[in-house]
């Protein structure tokens, strides 16, 4: 048996038997180079109770390379890319060590959760909503979860609905004038919310997706 | 047949060219000897030319001698192994004055930089006397058997001490099991002094790919947060026999030893491992007066130059000059200067309209706009009599003509100097057909005539010099155009034109046609003119570079490094 093969055997039976860490890895189809992780919302953030998915796959070189891991669930955070969950820490990259395991490695995503470096963002446009006003920042941050994460909606969700339609609209971390837009043409507000939100109509990606898609869209 | 040469030669300079040629080297009589030289500057190596620099090709052996002189160095004044004075020497990018200061006023966070040794902590065993002197602190390089049997390791001589650090009793007596591959069955191991041990194929897989993939010569321990350093020596054991990957850590170092010095310069031309030291172009400043173009020991063909990336040789021009005339062919805004001076917008759309005929009663094609070209007000204005078009400001034409026959001037003076530069460009690409041409004419000449395959070699001699003076020309058309006009640029494009017409004539001849008849006197005629274009070649490159020395062009822009 290979090295690599036994290394991975081994840690997913670690994972396993640990029932401790709250991390779990699952095997995604037959191979064992290609898992999916998961793991809790660290308590006190905006991303408690919510359930993070992560898609990881072993290089041939494991483990005297780095594991490549990229976030399934969608979360609003800095260093992650919202649009493709691209993770930004330094121990996938560089500061990556042979004696890393996955679960150790889930378990600093688990805590990168805890404390963002907008300094040093994977996504510049939450890094700047991050930046300029936090607690909005954490009441998107905590729709998310909520929506993608099914975590519970109770600590947000009554704020907004009193705070009316900006918030609903900052939540979904979209801009107002791109959902006044979509609204001017003829559409009800929440539905051009919930399409731009499925569409992930932000930042870079809005020059990427045309109008007439999001109207298709909005059509349907 | 040499006198015969030799009268021709003077006989060539006699009728066609005033010129003194006092250097007598390069007559005909010597061309066929010389068509197998291939190094000329093995010949003259003893004078260089005013347009060579002096410098120097190293091996790789050779460079890494020069670091091996570094090392000995410290390791003497600091007293401490050899492979811990290349740890400090790398991780100060081989500063000597500075590693020696920053030495003697902390060697504990200088060591601890270079991942010699550990941050102190206090839970740390004390070890007072291996604190004291460094080069004690060393590395546990030898082989461990879990079995806790101390292998017996040959006493190495002088400053190495290794201390083998007997596993203390707390071990427990059960098998080890290495934290990366989990293998059980895996009992020899190696580590760091920091005891963070792994088995020894770990280590070797983690060290491969730290020195193949990334290309790493700085390798730390494999545990987390661990910033020690593998030496050497630990590197040279961890990879066993795989003496391919311990060249490529050579290379590496040797790689990372050039780039720190500024005398030095790895070939670029690709896999190839030589050096070129040439401390006359080392600082930015001489790149103002030369033209430090170089050749590897590897191939005459390795030839660059020290200063710039700009191209294999741009003699007679400086660094900095022929980067900005790149830039400045590669630079859209030469398009955008011809749409300024040859179009003009449609003021209701916006289009770019050239006008390419026709009377000045202008319809945009786009938005049917109908105006007048001269004034670009709108037609209906005009009337019939769009002639005495009264619209038109006298000032504000007056100032918008000039505007547009500035820019157009400079547009052409661009174009002219451009246009011969990317000629020349252009020939010098169609080089290897030229060759194959020549071949063949070779093989010709061979057949039709008594000329042995020695005597035709004169063709390919003359192509040779051809490309290698197009070279220079192309870079002279850069030179001319930064020159301020005066009597220095007009010397300069005298010698310059003088080169280009010789090299033209040299070209023609080269590619006439050839009749059997007439062999002989070609092969002459080719001779001699290969000769005066070499000459000519030889004294735009001289004068140019007396030139740069002398400080005396002077360039209608200021250009990077110049005052």
């Amino acid at each position: 048996m290979d090295a690599r093969l036994r290394r991975v055997n081994k840690e997913i039976a670690d994972c396993k038997n640990d029932k401790t860490s709250n991390i779990v890895v699952d095997l995604i189809d037959s191979s064992p180079y290609h898992l999916r992780g998961s793991f809790s919302g660290p308590e006190d953030t905006p991303y408690q109770g919510g359930h993070f998915e992560v898609d990881i796959v072993i290089p041939e070189s494991y483990p005297f390379q780095p594991v490549k891991m990229k976030f399934i669930t969608k979360v609003y955070h800095p260093n992650v890319s919202s649009a493709s969950g691209a993770i930004c820490l330094d121990i996938l990259k560089d500061a990556w060590s042979p004696v890393l395991t996955l679960k150790s490695t889930l378990i600093s995503l688990q805590s990168l959760l805890c404390s963002p470096e907008p300094n040093d963002p994977q996504d510049a446009e939450v890094a700047k909503h991050y930046m300029t006003s936090k607690s909005s920042f954490e009441e998107t941050a905590r729709y998310w979860t909520m929506i993608y994460a099914g975590g519970p909606g109770k600590g947000g969700v009554p704020k907004a609905t009193k705070g009316g339609t900006m918030d609903e609209v900052a939540m979904a971390g979209l801009e107002k004038a791109h959902v006044d837009q979509f609204e001017a043409i003829g559409f009800e507000r929440s539905k051009v919310i919930d399409v731009l939100r499925r569409l992930n109509y932000r930042g870079a990606n809005v020059a990427k997706i045309n109008d007439d898609r999001v109207v298709e869209e909005l059509l349907k | 047949m040499s006198s015969d040469y030799e009268n021709s030669d003077n006989e060539y300079y006699d009728d066609e060219d005033d010129m003194m040629l006092e250097d007598e080297d390069g007559s005909a009589s010597e061309m066929d000897v010389d068509a197998f030289d291939i190094d000329y500057r093995t010949s003259g190596k003893d004078k260089l030319k005013l347009y060579e620099v002096e410098y120097d090709p190293l091996s790789q052996r050779d460079v890494e001698k020069m670091m091996q002189q570094d090392v000995e160095n410290i390791s003497g004044i600091f007293g401490v192994d050899s492979n811990i004075a290349a740890l400090l020497l790398r991780h100060l990018d081989w500063n000597k004055e500075k590693l020696i200061e920053k030495y003697m006023d902390n060697p504990t966070a200088v060591n601890t930089a270079a991942g010699i040794s550990r941050p102190e902590r206090s839970a740390e065993p004390p070890r007072s006397s291996s604190r004291s002197q460094p080069s004690q602190s060393l590395l546990n390089l030898g082989p461990r058997r879990s079995s806790r049997r101390p292998t017996a390791e040959p006493p190495k001589s002088g400053k190495t001490k290794i201390i083998e650090r007997i596993s203390p009793p707390v071990e427990e007596p059960q098998a080890f099991v290495c934290p990366i591959c989990f293998d059980e069955t895996q009992t020899e191991t190696y580590s760091l002094h920091c005891e963070h041990r792994f088995c020894t194929s770990c280590w070797n897989t983690y060290i491969t790919s730290k020195i193949r993939t990334e290309a790493e010569h700085w390798v730390t321990c494999m545990a987390e947060d661990c910033s020690l350093v593998a030496p050497d020596s630990f590197i040279r054991k961890a990879l066993q026999e795989d003496n391919s990957t311990w060249n490529r850590f050579q290379e590496l170092l040797v790689r990372h030893f050039v780039a720190c010095n500024p005398s030095l310069k790895y070939c670029p031309y690709p896999s190839c491992t030589y050096t070129v030291s040439c401390p006359s172009a080392s600082s930015r400043s001489s790149l103002t007066t030369i033209v430090p173009i170089v050749t590897c020991g590897a191939s005459s063909s390795h030839k660059f130059c020290f200063g710039c990336h700009v191209d294999d040789d741009h003699r007679p021009v400086v660094c900095g000059v022929a980067k900005m005339w790149l830039q400045k062919c590669q630079d859209d805004s030469e398009t955008a200067n011809w749409i300024k001076s040859n179009t003009k917008e449609c003021s209701k759309c916006q289009s770019t309209i050239e006008k390419n005929g026709g009377c000045n009663h202008m319809t945009c094609k786009k938005c049917k706009y109908e105006f007048c070209w001269v004034c670009m007000g709108p037609w209906s204005e005009h009337g019939t009599a769009w002639y005495s078009c009264n619209r038109y400001d006298e000032k504000a034409s007056v100032d918008a003509r000039d505007a547009q026959s500035k820019s157009r001037a400079s547009l052409e003076r661009y174009l002219h100097y451009y246009n011969r530069w990317a000629n020349h460009e252009q020939s010098a690409k169609l080089s290897m057909e030229l060759y194959a041409k020549t071949e063949k004419k070779m093989d010709e000449m061979q057949m039709t005539s008594e000329l042995t395959w020695i005597e035709v070699q004169f063709m390919k001699k003359a192509v040779d010099e051809v490309f290698k003076c197009r070279m220079t020309l192309k870079w002279t058309y850069a030179m001319a155009y930064y020159l301020d006009s005066g009597n220095q640029k007009e010397l300069f494009e005298d010698n310059q034109r003088d080169l280009e017409r010789a090299v033209e004539e040299l070209s023609e001849l080269i590619e006439s046609p050839l009749e059997p008849e007439s062999i002989p006197s070609l092969r002459q005629k080719v001779t001699d003119k290969t000769v005066y274009v070499q000459k000519r070649n030889e004294i735009v490159l001289e004068d140019t570079a007396k030139g740069l020395l002398e400080g005396r062009w002077k360039w209608n822009c200021s250009i990077e490094g110049f005052d």
